[in-house]
């Protein structure tokens, strides 16, 4: 499967110390969801947007949907979506306003454009409010609109940072919908960047953690969830289950069992194959079960493994965030965006 | 230069500009408030009116290079002031457009810093022409209810109109490309709107748009003369007043505005490709 995307060694350095990017190298394979997780300023945006052309990087090399993401930046750009975390919208124009701009802008052929504009606001559910101002538009209305001018000209990679950041479960779920459709009928690469660990979890086919601007791990988020340990086959006896334990540490595979309130939680790589087994156990026991079940560990575990520390959505701003935020301020003193 | 990507850029900075008519009548406010009071209060040659005929033309002469009136000179000057001051707010708009994100919508697309520049800089020049047409018309019609008004007291022809149309443009585009280049360059509104006062009043102030020529002191005169807003101002008024009293004629003057407007729109230019270059 030939890749959409393939970095090598990125670096970014904000005021010549702070590394917010760290020789970072990966590679997103064509129609792939791939998933850049990590907590705020663990370098996600910054490697996102050395990707689209936005942000120049310090050192390293990029190939995106076939060209050099730093020398051809005008080509890149055309057969690149974004959809950045904040709206960017024109506020005072209305949303279909917004997409004739954007089809503009991305050369989408003039006789196509009028049903390609129809198609998404139909297909984005803004067909009702297409010729409201964007102002009077609601968050997800106006995250929807955002995907819409991101997918205008059918980008050969799409690119989202944070796009549901602010909204609600209900919108999110929606916005995940529309995207995995369109992944389904449009085969396009999607690269996102997301703090969400659900979002990432149920969406991406692959995943890599970044963290102090290095990745941590990468892989499916089964594969990943296996490198942690595995899965969690949990036990509960109708009795107090004596003798359970040293037979449930005796099957082959365990690779830990530890007792809370009751239940025996037996850390294995695969549970659904040692479930069988763990009955077999109890039964010959003469133990009867109240109940088993099976849980895979989820991308906290994931991320506490890789990272040792805990996952937490809305840490403070980390020492990559005030580089930024000083390099960002520098350069604006100097008059550069 | 992509012409559907440039057209459609224009077509946005048209229709938000269209979509705001509280800053139309704002812009409009000022002009009108300058030709109804000032104009009307400081037309000080009417009170030569106790001269002799010929001592008084040698004196408006003299102090008014050939127009026959002050509000007549005067109303000239405000076409070039309303040049300025009107196209202040494309770089204004241009700072909101990047605290609210539309600019880095456009700037991630193919359109290129000169699409996006040129965009701006014909659709910023065109409410300062119509402007400036608008103040003329004024000051025409003033004359006609009792009041001073602009007296075209030359025969204006053909090539006389265009040079008076271009000259308008010119300088429009001149202070748009100016105004553009800081809005590309700086962050926050207040900095900007400093920095433009900083300009305006100094520009404004070392023109021959207010003064009577003659009246200004020979150093100022030598700065005037190379001011943009007097080189345009002066080209109206070899229009409409006739070029006898004029050291050089309007092609001249419109020379000096073209050399004016391409030293403005180069460095303009750089700035905005160094402005919406990917961030080093």
């Amino acid at each position: 499967m030939p890749d959409a995307i393939v970095a090598e060694g990125l670096v970014k350095v904000y005021n010549g110390s702070v590394k917010a990017v760290d020789k970072v190298s990966f590679s997103v394979h064509e129609g792939e969801i791939y998933g850049f997780l990590g907590p705020n300023g663990a370098g996600k945006t910054t490697t996102l947007s050395m990707l689209t052309a936005v942000l120049a990087p310090t050192g390293g090399r990029a190939t995106v949907a076939g060209l050099d993401a730093f020398r051809n930046p005008h080509e890149l750009k055309q057969r690149i979506g974004l959809v950045f975390q904040e709206s960017t919208a024109d506020q005072d124009l209305t949303g279909r306003e917004n997409l004739l701009l954007a089809a503009a802008l991305f050369s989408v052929p003039l006789r196509d454009t009028p049903k390609r504009v129809e198609y998404l606001l139909e297909r984005l559910a803004l067909a009702d409010s297409a010729d409201r101002p964007v102002k009077t538009f609601s968050g997800g209305m106006r995250r929807r609109l955002e995907l819409a001018v991101g997918i205008i000209h059918s980008p050969h990679v799409l690119f989202l940072d944070e796009p549901t950041l602010g909204l609600d479960p209900q919108g999110r779920a929606g916005f995940w919908k529309i995207i995995t459709d369109l992944r389904k009928e449009s085969g396009m690469t999607v690269f996102l960047t997301t703090h969400y660990l659900d979002e990432a979890d149920g969406m991406c086919d692959r995943i890599a953690i970044i963290d102090h601007g290095k990745i941590v791990a990468e892989g499916t988020p089964s594969e990943l969830k296996d490198r942690v340990g595995g899965d969690v086959v949990s036990v509960r006896p109708l009795g107090a289950g004596v003798g359970l334990e040293a037979a449930l540490r005796a099957l082959p595979s365990v690779t830990s069992v530890a007792v809370q309130d009751g239940t025996f939680r037996v850390k294995c790589p695969s549970g659904e194959t040692l479930i069988p087994s763990v009955v077999g156990a109890a039964t010959g026991l003469g133990i009867s079960l109240a109940g088993v079940s099976l849980r895979r560990p989820s991308l906290d575990e994931v991320f506490l493994e890789f990272t040792g520390r805990e996952y937490r959505e809305d840490e403070g701003p980390t020492a990559t965030d005030r580089a930024v935020f000083i390099s960002r301020f520098q350069d604006a003193r100097r008059g550069r965006r | 230069m992509n012409v559907r990507r440039w057209s459609a850029l224009t077509k946005r900075e048209l229709l938000k500009i269209a979509r705001n008519p509280a800053a139309i009548a704002t812009s409009l406010m000022l002009p009108i408030m300058y030709l109804l009071l000032f104009g009307q209060g400081f037309n000080f040659t009417s009170s030569l009116a106790y001269l002799p005929p010929a001592e008084r033309v040698a004196a408006l002469n003299a102090l008014l290079l050939g127009a026959p009136n002050y509000f007549s000179y005067f109303a000239a000057g405000m076409v070039g002031f309303v040049c300025v001051t009107a196209t202040l707010f494309v770089g204004a708009n241009v700072i909101f457009d990047k605290l609210f994100g539309s600019l880095k919508r456009t700037a991630a697309s193919p359109a290129t810093a000169t699409d996006i520049f040129g965009a701006r800089l014909v659709a910023g020049s065109i409410q300062p022409v119509g402007l400036a047409f608008l103040v003329l018309g004024l000051a025409i019609l003033l004359g006609q209810v009792g009041l001073s008004g602009l007296d075209v007291s030359a025969s204006v022809t053909v090539v006389g109109a265009a040079e008076v149309v271009l000259a308008i443009l010119l300088l429009s585009l001149m202070f748009a490309a100016l105004f553009l280049a800081l809005g590309f360059t700086i962050e926050q509104p207040q900095t900007y709107f400093a920095l433009v006062n900083a300009i305006n009043l100094p520009v404004l102030l070392t023109s021959a748009a207010l003064y009577p020529w003659g009246a200004m002191p020979a150093w100022l005169q030598d700065i005037a003369s190379y001011n943009p807003i007097t080189l345009a101002v002066e080209v109206l008024r070899i229009t409409f007043f006739g070029d006898a009293l004029y050291p050089y004629s309007a092609g001249i003057y419109l020379l000096g505005l073209i050399g004016w407007f391409v030293a403005m729109f180069t460095v303009a230019t750089l700035l905005t490709q160094r402005a919406l270059a990917p961030r080093v």
